[in-house]
């Protein structure tokens, strides 16, 4: 019948539930007396009222004291306490049927109520247990019905002045009727819990396979980051070794160099500098996409940034006679990681310059607003083609004119900046016309800091 | 060679790498003590007491961040200034070099005139 689970849940959730129950009845107790006295039920003999009343509150009592009798009840001692309960309240009904006039009581509607909380109940996990309660139900309204017609107990309430058959008629239209409702109810219950539990199953079903998705994804996030980690060591040590040997030739310390040599070696150092450089950015990027790259905010006047990134390149703009204008607003501050959109800023002017000829022009805007910081970096450049506009953010990806234009390039500062930004909640994007230049706006949103 | 009288300790257990420094730096004219494993590295500083240690993090027996620990909360060695050279470079990482005492952190591959200008700013030449 029940699973042993379930008969564990069953005996821990027994006090809570009995005890909602105990106050269920004695507020159905309060109402009634209520309504009882407002007049409402009619004409109702006092003292059979006052009698079921006091039954009612014995043995809701009796209930309340015994819960707090053991600590915890073995399984069959709660289901004998919870039936003896139900029938006490099955008979409680029925006696208030009874004593309201039976067939023309108006409080039939209290068996159904009974079925819905058996629905809900202690036993609401054997599901069917609204049918046993509508079985009994039908007993005793049945049980009433005839007790009353065959005037083996006295009748309250108003006397039926109809002949034996007629009434008899009567009853059963009533007792038929009712009790059709009574499975009517239970059924609907039924179906509606059974529905109810399928659905909460399927739910913590989901939930556990979600659970162990997210425990493999963040075992494969490790191990990406291990491998970042280890991977960018291997690299390194022999770039170093490189590094220094080649300088070193190149400064004569290994002897002397001619003029040639000491060219050769430069481009060699030069060269061995980039490749860094990109792993730097490969590095940022792993770090980026497994969001462990952590933002250090600060309080910065953003466009200090941009002054910063704009004297940094400042040589290469000369050596391309490009003018470099700012519109920059003196006092925009906001709480941003400063070195990230310091490279974000490097990043955006690095590519205005070197996707613009000869004497252009590149402008670099900061502009504090209600919302946060807008940014712009334009250029007269040589532009992007439409149908690469979209691609534009993307990793490893370089236009087949970036690259005539110029060999330096990974292909991956604009994605870098792109997640930079994102990580801050801001927004970039970019406007662009081939041959006619290109315009990079960025957003950072205001952050609510606190105090 | 007119040495200018400053030892500088690096430990590190690439032979290569401490090779290519010692050579840089000796050009320099400091005093090169070798070290290839984080305890060598350990005793040599308490021995020799130099006047500078470049210290890699990933080395043998003990981590450089332990060692730099190790001398920077003894009075007697604190003094002596840390430069941590090598290729860990996360965040976490720098933040862990500083909060073990490192008076500098410096990733490879290194630029040479970067690396000297900072030993020069803490021990002179």
């Amino acid at each position: 019948m029940l699973l042993k689970d379930e008969q564990v849940l069953l005996i821990h959730d027994f006090k809570t539930k009995f005890l909602w129950g105990i106050r269920l009845r004695f507020g159905i107790i309060l109402a009634s007396i209520i309504v009882y006295f407002l007049g409402i039920s009619g004409q109702v003999g006092l003292l059979p009222m006052v009698k079921l009343l006091l039954f009612v509150i014995a043995y809701n009592c009796c209930a309340f004291l015994l819960s707090f009798l053991k600590k915890q009840y073995k399984l069959w001692e709660i289901i004998t306490i919870i039936s003896i309960c139900q029938l006490f309240d099955l008979l409680a009904v029925t006696l208030l049927i009874y004593f309201t006039g039976w067939l023309e009581s108006p409080y039939w509607f209290l068996y159904l109520v009974l079925i819905i909380v058996s629905g809900f109940g202690i036993f609401s996990r054997y599901s069917k247990i609204v049918f046993i309660i509508a079985l009994f139900s039908a007993f005793f309204y049945l049980g009433l019905m005839l007790a009353a017609y065959f005037a083996v107990i006295p009748v309250y309430g108003p006397q039926f002045s109809l002949p034996p058959t007629e009434l008899l008629h009567s009853i059963i239209n009533r007792a038929v009727f009712t009790v059709i409702s009574f499975f009517l109810f239970a059924g609907t219950i039924y179906y509606f819990s059974q529905a109810l539990t399928e659905n909460q199953q399927s739910l913590v079903k989901k939930n556990l396979q979600l659970l162990a998705t997210l425990e493999e994804l963040k075992e494969i996030d490790r191990l990406k980051d291990e491998f970042v980690a280890t991977a960018s060591h291997e690299l390194r040590t022999p770039l170093a070794v490189i590094r220094e040997n080649t300088s070193m030739l190149h400064d004569g310390i290994a002897g002397a160099v001619s003029e040639q040599q000491t060219k050769l070696l430069d481009s060699a150092t030069n060269n061995i500098d980039r490749l860094a450089a990109i792993l730097d950015n490969l590095l940022n990027i792993a770090k980026i996409q497994s969001r462990s790259l952590e933002l250090k905010r600060s309080e910065t006047n953003i466009g200090q940034m941009a002054e910063k990134a704009i004297s940094l390149l400042q040589g290469l703009a000369i050596e391309k006679k490009i003018v470099i204008k700012k519109e920059i607003m003196p006092k925009a501050t906001i709480w941003i990681d400063q070195d990230q959109i310091l490279r974000v800023f490097i990043n955006l002017i690095d590519n205005a310059i070197k996707y613009t000829n000869l004497g252009g022009l590149v402008e670099v805007k900061v502009a504090l607003e209600e919302k946060g910081i807008v940014c712009q970096v334009k250029d007269n450049g040589i532009g992007i083609k439409a149908e690469d506009l979209p691609r534009v953010f993307e990793r490893f990806v370089r236009f087949n004119r970036a690259v005539e234009m110029s060999k330096r390039g990974s292909g991956l500062g604009l994605s870098i900046c792109k997640g930079i930004i994102e990580m801050h909640g801001g927004k970039i994007s970019v406007e662009s016309r081939e041959g006619g230049g290109t315009t990079f706006t960025f957003t950072l949103p205001k952050v609510e800091t606190n105090g | 060679m007119v040495e200018n009288g400053k030892k500088i300790l690096i430990v590190e257990d690439e032979p290569e790498i401490a090779n290519v420094l010692k050579m840089r730096l000796e050009a320099n004219n400091y005093q090169i003590l070798l070290a290839e494993d984080g305890v060598e590295g350990l005793n040599k500083a308490r021995t020799e007491k130099p006047d500078l240690i470049v210290l890699d993090i990933r080395l043998p027996k003990l981590d450089g961040f332990k060692v730099s620990r190790m001398l920077k909360f003894d009075e007697k060695y604190a003094k002596i200034p840390i430069i941590m050279l090598t290729a860990r470079v996360q965040q976490a990482d720098v933040e862990q070099g500083m909060d073990a005492g490192a008076n500098a952190y410096m990733t490879k591959p290194y630029k040479a005139e970067d690396l000297l200008a900072k030993i020069k700013e803490l021990i002179g030449s």
